[in-house]
């Protein structure tokens, strides 16, 4: 008998004729269950192989515990973490800003009370001052030793709150470095489940890149000497505009 | 130059902000408010006689470039100088905020002296 195979042929159906013909219905009849039990068999094996071959694929990326992990709490908590850095970064610059704000009313007034005691000053330096005027410095000169006097320790205090301000450098690059590794870890993990479902993916993917807006803000440049669509200073901003006529 | 001009600081990061009305009050100028992106500043520039305006570009809600276009194209505040201070460092854009009609344009990280030389220069070409 011929063997039967997926799709009928047409020999095999002249076969089928010459049977049917013949009167011979019981063996026309057992060639085609063959045939279909044979199709089925196949089709079986196949959709079986697949679902072992799915099955181990999840089992092997179950098997590694980081993928949970990193799903259910290192990513929230890496949002956490730079949510903190952002928080620690804004404080110290707020803490700088307060200390300076504080601190240069104190020296602009002391500035602007040298000022007023220097023409006598200088009159007196070049022996050049009357008596009365000579007094009157003397008062000027002591409020401006004593208002010295007082601003300087504060000025100090000032100066070393903005020194401790900058301990959020430490901290935070400390979160940003963990960060890093964890971004790290799931590109890995991502590589291994693209492998998983193979290259197909691949071609899919690129269709799916959209086209970048060529003038969408990106915010600060970190490479700007690797590239050639970025300014990498004001001066060459300035260039730019002057040579459009700005 | 009028040390009492009307100035809006216009950025989403209040630390910015806080610096550049720091700058800006060594200058001289006082009369000094702010806003945190377009959609904000654009209700105060139509209500409040302002004289200049200091913006970023990126920014949540409006933008930057985008709110530099509504107020060249709102008859009462086309007039008014525009000043970027922005970290948007690409040619392209440098270009697209000069035909939208910026008044100058300055890129973060800045100094105080580039502060002072482009408010110069923007006040030296309108009077």
């Amino acid at each position: 008998m011929v063997k039967p195979s997926a799709s009928i042929s047409l020999k095999q159906a002249k076969q089928l004729v010459d049977w049917l013909e013949a009167g011979e219905q019981s063996k026309a009849d057992q060639w085609l269950d063959d045939f279909h039990q044979e199709h089925d068999d196949k089709l079986f094996t196949s959709v079986g192989q697949l679902t072992r071959d799915l099955h181990e694929a999840l089992q092997d990326f179950q098997l590694d515990p980081r993928i949970m992990q990193l799903t259910q709490d290192d990513l929230p908590d890496a949002q956490n973490r730079l949510q903190y850095v952002i928080e620690k970064t804004e404080d110290a610059a707020n803490r700088t800003m307060d200390a300076v704000e504080a601190c240069l009313p104190m020296t602009d007034e002391m500035h602007q009370r040298v000022e007023q005691v220097m023409p006598a000053w200088q009159r007196l330096m070049s022996n050049d001052i009357q008596l009365n005027e000579f007094k009157e410095m003397c008062h000027q000169v002591d409020a401006l030793m004593r208002e010295c006097g007082q601003n300087m320790p504060q000025i100090h205090g000032l100066m070393t709150e903005v020194l401790m301000a900058q301990d959020y450098q430490d901290i935070t690059g400390q979160i940003i470095r963990r960060v890093i590794q964890l971004v790290e870890d799931v590109e890995k993990n991502l590589i291994e489940l693209l492998k998983l479902f193979g290259e197909e993916q691949k071609s899919q993917a690129k269709q799916n890149v959209k086209a970048v807006d060529k003038n969408a803000a990106e915010g600060p440049i970190i490479n700007p000497e690797q590239r050639d669509d970025v300014v990498e200073n004001q001066d060459d901003v300035d260039d730019l505009l002057s040579s459009l006529g700005f | 130059m009028d040390k009492n001009m009307k100035i809006l600081v216009v950025d989403d990061f209040s630390t910015m902000r806080r610096i550049i009305k720091n700058l800006l009050r060594d200058l001289g100028f006082t009369n000094i408010q702010e806003a945190d992106d377009g959609n904000t500043a654009l209700p105060m520039l139509q209500q409040g006689d302002f004289d200049f305006v200091v913006t970023d570009w990126n920014m949540p809600g409006m933008q930057g470039i985008d709110l530099l276009k509504e107020i060249r194209k709102d008859d009462d505040l086309a007039h008014l100088p525009v000043l970027m201070v922005t970290a948007e460092a690409k040619r392209e854009q440098i270009i697209q905020a000069a035909q939208a009609g910026v008044n100058g344009y300055i890129v973060k990280p800045f100094t105080a002296v580039t502060l002072k030389e482009k408010l110069d220069k923007i006040f030296e070409r309108i009077s």
